[in-house]
């Protein structure tokens, strides 16, 4: 909503009021100021008045003006057509300054001297009003030839920009925001005295009848009118310039005035062609929906209250018989209603759907005191109305409620006194309690915190003291707070591991998720308004947006990209489950006198190292997760505490090369299994320990895991942990390789003798022989 | 004597001195050489001459000693040195990676509430209606929700268009009082310069009896919030509308980049809106079934946060994983 401080001054008197208190005071009374802007015409643009206009000798579209700018006449060379029609132009004498340093100065124009400028509207520091130049009339003011323009204060204005929030409909006018600004300013609004107008000795009824079908929830007011021509007004289409309206044709722009001046719906429809060849019109008005209000004639649908017009019907500048219509619909029921249609909504419903101003009078009488410029301008006697019921709401407070919800004690003479300013009705004012009646335009106040509301904002929120609020202790340590901190922790051991927290978005594209044989959400569950053809799923990993960031990464020159990313995914159900994901590419090192600048590319052995550092011990099997960006030949499942947790591999050199990144490896790991557990020590021995090499010879195609399963399958007592340290193998060894398996071998209770240890070593040997088939080395 | 110690000091190295040593002290040593010649003295001298014998011996073992600790020391120190580098050619050579600016702003707000007794709370991010906006007070065609452009799915389902849905969640779930945050993210159908589709949200609640929690309360917390997060800043609440709660208000702070004098970031208001937020709205606490509650609610972006604490100029940078800015929180 923007309005200007002229306009305002209609309706409040400002006079006493600077810009800037203003500006503050709306950002206190909730109508948050977007931007403010001082008009500033330039001096030496002064109103000229054109004495003679005659085409140039020599250019076609130049003109030769001889104007009366109050010092005397100046020849000044024009190229607007519409400079013929002018009497009254804004002219910038030689020694202007307009803006973007334009400077005006004594010129030739082929051949004709030219002393100053005739300007439009943009040229002076005003908004476009179009093509040509500007011309003056007396809307802005008495017109004196040779004043400066900035003197007319009803153009030289201040523009402001309100951002309004979605429940003050009743401030999407002028009206309406002088209203409010009457009580912050404890101001009355200013009475509009309209000028007579003629009346046609016929009454409307003789013309046009209303005729109501049903219940209807909208008020209505029509009046006839008959008029010879429009006469457009510069203030008009200044302001509507100013506040952002389209400009059209003349009395299309005096109903947008009108409406933006009041807040009242106002639309005027040619009357002659509803009758068409008859003498008299029947309006007929009724709903077929509730909050659907038509008004047709001869089952031609002239309009939808608050929702639309035929173009058929609008009167235009030609019009010379106006059946002008005033409306009044609730929002909360039109928008219901119109929630369930595809009706075109034309540019009032912006207005009707937060609540248009219920007075319909007060736009009647706004609009025709403009329309009627001369005597050609009458009325038909009398109007056409229908009015719908309405109940207004009551609401009784206790001044005692209020200041607790404030938290300070608010007096109740101040509450009533804002309230009644604000025109609320008051019932019973015993003690704390009375009740409210809330005007119509604030269709929002339904009860005692959105009144408390109403007074916070009077009294400034500023001017409230901070209180500190004591509060039950209590552990608030829930179990989503302990997943938070753990989160971080594990973030943080991610980035001492050398990886960058990655945010992405929680969509996928589903081709590429479908290309790379991961499962995606369900076509019934899935989005149905995605943003973007590449952002039209839910994702159901992590991966392909960690592998996006690494290429745009390699598309800025990074040679190792290390990132991780804890999230959410969904499966097919569209479940939803949060993993962290990893991605590590390139160099595994950063490039320095470490390495001769030329680090490794990262290797299986390193990201494991890096995803130990980050989640700790775990152990590898061969992988049993399958898509399309795992290496069948190295990737792994991951055990962790004995459950597979999710899974790690290089990704896939066909992908490697789709993204044309370096070499790459990619992990997803389940969060739920990595959340902490409850640790018991056990004892620690106080024997020397021996540290036991064994080296066997086993297919090369057998795992670890299957060695180290067996192993683990003896249970035996002293054998404290066991790890593979070398793999050799040769031609000698043809299918298969050796095996070196350190033992670290331990008892509780004693020294452990030559003895023990054979036994132990044999035990394994024995175990291995039989089950994988292996032979000492 | 002397020449003995003389011989003792002039000594360059470890390696010498050891040398003099088996020539002094070893067992064919000049030392043994001299007690050699007691047994050929005559009883009465015999003791003089040995005590004499011995104090020579215990005066050069002093000045060997001595000798010893000055080259040992030497040579200590002439191995250190040949053990010298050139210490600042290792800065780069650390690998550590940095979280991300949001996440970390996000940790600091949470480290702020968990301090002031707020439990951390979580919901789905796949919503219905009634948890996101019918139990807020947004009824269907509320103009409110024309704010909020919803990402919908297939079965009616809905993505939370803020983290308030959990609100609603942890009073259906648990009893007052309520004292709870809910960080998260939130997604909106949008893009552009200043909108992405998936952003992150930090929802605040506390809930007690009737006549408890009021609007004074709400400023007190919000201010002190505020100054852990910008430091020395001014504080301005405005009033505002939020369907949830009443009365509302947006709450700015005094711009940290021209200190209130007006700039670009500010549209020259000196001002800059980080906050909204509001005493609960009765209807919310109906759709849950609290009856004789009071309390308040607010509600803020991190990323807007982030992008002012460390003025990073494009919110859609954030979403990218791009190392270059990821580095510089290292």
């Amino acid at each position: 909503m923007i309005v200007t401080r002229g306009w305002l001054s209609e309706f409040i008197d400002l006079e006493d009021i600077s810009d800037e208190k203003l500006y503050e005071t709306f950002n206190s009374i909730g109508l948050e100021v977007d931007s403010i802007k001082r008009v500033d015409i330039p001096s030496k643009v002064v109103v000229g008045k054109i004495i003679s206009c005659q085409k140039h000798p020599d250019a076609d579209k130049l003109n030769v003006c001889q104007i009366d700018v109050g010092s005397g006449t100046r020849q000044i060379v024009c190229g607007a057509a519409n400079v013929v029609d002018a009497e009254f132009v804004a002219v910038a004498m030689i020694g202007a300054t307009l803006p973007a340093d334009f400077e005006i100065k004594f010129a030739t124009l082929r051949g004709v001297d030219s002393e100053g400028m005739v300007c439009a509207s943009s040229e002076i520091g005003l908004p476009s009003m179009g093509k040509g130049i500007m011309i003056l009339d007396d809307s802005i003011g008495e017109l004196e030839v040779g004043k400066e323009l900035r003197q007319y204060d009803k153009i030289n204005d201040t523009i402001i920009e309100l951002e309004l929030t979605a429940n003050r409909g009743d401030c999407l006018s002028i009206h309406g925001v002088a209203r409010d600004l009457s009580v912050a300013f404890n101001k009355e609004l200013k009475h509009i005295e309209y000028k007579d107008i003629a009346t046609e000795k016929l009454g409307i009824a003789r013309v046009a009848d209303l005729r109501i079908k049903g219940e209807i929830d909208a008020n209505l007011c029509y009046k006839l009118a008959i008029t010879e021509d429009f006469k457009s007004q510069i203030l008009i289409d200044l302001r509507l310039a100013m506040v952002g309206v389209e400009l059209d044709g003349i009395l299309a722009n005096i109903l947008n005035y009108s409406t933006h001046a009041t807040g009242v719906i106002l639309r005027a429809y040619d009357a002659k062609s509803i009758l068409g060849d008859s003498d008299k019109m029947l309006l007929q008005v009724y709903s077929e929906e509730k909050g659907i209000v038509s008004i047709s004639s001869n089952d031609n649908i002239l309009s939808i209250v608050g929702v639309n017009q035929n173009d058929a019907v609008v009167a235009g500048d030609s019009s010379t018989m106006l059946l002008l219509e005033s409306s009044y619909i609730d929002p909360d029921i039109l928008v219901e209603a119109i929630s369930q249609t595809d009706m075109q909504k034309d540019d009032f419903y912006y207005k009707t759907s937060r609540g248009s101003e219920s007075d319909l009078a007060s736009g009647m009488s706004y609009l025709s005191n403009l329309l009627s410029v001369d005597d050609s301008y009458r009325y038909y006697e009398g109007h056409l109305s229908v009015e719908s019921k309405w109940e207004p709401t009551h609401i009784s407070v206790d001044s005692k409620e209020i200041s607790l919800l404030i938290g300070q004690e608010i007096e109740r003479n101040k509450i009533i006194t804002i309230l009644k300013n604000l025109q609320f009705g008051m019932k019973g004012r015993e003690d704390n309690k009375f009740t409210v009646t809330v005007p119509r335009f604030r269709h929002d106040i339904k009860n005692i915190q959105d009144i408390t509301e109403e007074i916070v904002r009077i009294i400034g929120i500023n001017n409230i003291d901070a209180k500190r609020l004591s509060f039950v202790e209590s552990n608030r340590l829930t179990d989503t707070t302990n997943r938070y901190l753990f989160k971080k922790s594990l973030r943080n051991r991610a980035v001492s591991a050398g990886l960058y927290e990655n945010v992405s978005y929680l969509f996928s594209h589903r081709d590429t998720l479908l290309k790379y044989g991961f499962d995606v959400v369900d076509e019934k569950l899935d989005l149905a308004n995605p943003i973007a053809e590449d952002l039209n799923t839910l994702r159901t990993t992590l991966l392909p947006n960690l592998l996006d960031a690494a290429k745009r990464n390699v598309n800025y020159n990074e040679k190792s990209i290390g990132l991780f990313e804890i999230g959410a995914m969904f499966d097919s159900q569209r479940e939803q489950r949060e993993v962290l994901s990893v991605l590590f590419s390139g160099q595994n090192a950063t490039e320095s006198v470490l390495n001769s600048g030329k680090p490794k590319m990262i290797d299986f052995g390193s990201f494991v190292q890096k995803l130990g550092s980050i989640i700790g011990e775990f152990s590898l099997v061969k992988c049993t997760q399958s898509n399309g960006l795992i290496h069948p030949y190295q990737s792994a499942d991951i055990i962790y505490r004995g459950q597979k947790c999710g899974y790690l591999s290089k990704l896939h050199p066909v992908v490697q090369e789709e993204y044309g990144i370096e070499d790459t490896f990619i992990a997803q790991i389940d969060m739920d299994s990595l959340l902490p557990i409850h640790i018991d020590v056990t004892p620690i021995s106080k024997f020397q320990g021996v540290y036991k090499d064994l080296s066997v010879v086993v297919d090369s195609s057998l795992p670890y895991s299957e060695v180290d399963k067996e192993i683990s399958s003896l249970e035996l007592e002293i054998l404290k942990r066991w790890y593979p340290v070398d793999i050799y193998s040769d031609e000698s060894l043809g299918e298969k390789q050796s095996l070196t398996i350190r033992f670290y071998i331990q008892s509780m209770h004693k020294t452990l003798q030559d003895e023990d240890i054979e036994e132990t070593i044999s035990a394994i040997m024995d175990r291995l022989e039989q089950s994988c088939q292996a032979t000492l080395r | 004597m002397k020449h003995l110690e003389d011989k003792i000091t002039q000594a360059s190295n470890l390696e010498s001195l050891e040398k003099i040593r088996v020539e002094l002290f070893g067992k064919k040593g000049a030392l043994a050489a001299e007690f050699a010649k007691l047994k050929d003295i005559p009883g009465p001298e015999k003791k003089a001459f040995a005590e004499g014998l011995n104090k020579s011996k215990a005066a050069l073992q002093a000045v060997f000693d001595k000798q010893y600790e000055i080259l040992k020391a030497k040579e200590i120190e002439a191995m250190l040195k040949s053990e010298e580098i050139d210490v600042s050619l290792y800065g780069n050579v650390a690998q550590k990676g940095a979280l991300h600016p949001v996440m970390e702003t996000m940790d600091k707000i949470i480290d702020y509430f968990v301090a002031m007794n707020f439990a951390v709370e979580s919901g789905p991010m796949v919503e219905d209606d009634f948890h996101n906006f019918e139990a807020l007070n947004l009824p269907k065609y509320h103009p409110a929700r024309d704010m909020q452009d919803t990402f919908y799915f297939n079965d009616g389902g809905l993505l939370r268009t803020h983290t308030s849905p959990v609100q609603i969640r942890t009073m259906l779930q648990s009893k007052p009082p309520i004292r709870m945050i809910a960080p998260g993210s939130v997604f909106r159908r949008d893009y552009d310069l200043t909108h992405t589709p998936m952003f992150h949200q930090v929802e605040g609640l506390v809930v007690d009896e009737e006549g408890k929690v009021s609007f004074a309360n709400l400023k007190s917390i919000l201010t002190d919030f505020l100054h852990h997060m910008f430091g020395d800043v001014e504080v301005r609440f405005r009033p505002s509308f939020f369907p949830f709660t009443e009365p509302s208000a947006e709450v700015d702070i005094s711009c940290i980049f021209c200190k209130g004098d007006g700039c670009r970031v500010c549209s020259h208001t000196g001002w800059l809106e980080v906050l909204g937020c509001g005493i609960v709205d009765p209807n919310v606490f109906k759709s849950v079934g609290y009856e004789g509650v009071s309390g308040y609610a607010f509600g803020l972006g991190v990323e807007r946060f982030a992008m002012l604490i460390h003025q990073i100029p494009d919110l859609r940078s954030l979403f990218e994983g791009d190392i270059r800015l990821l580095e510089q929180f290292r």
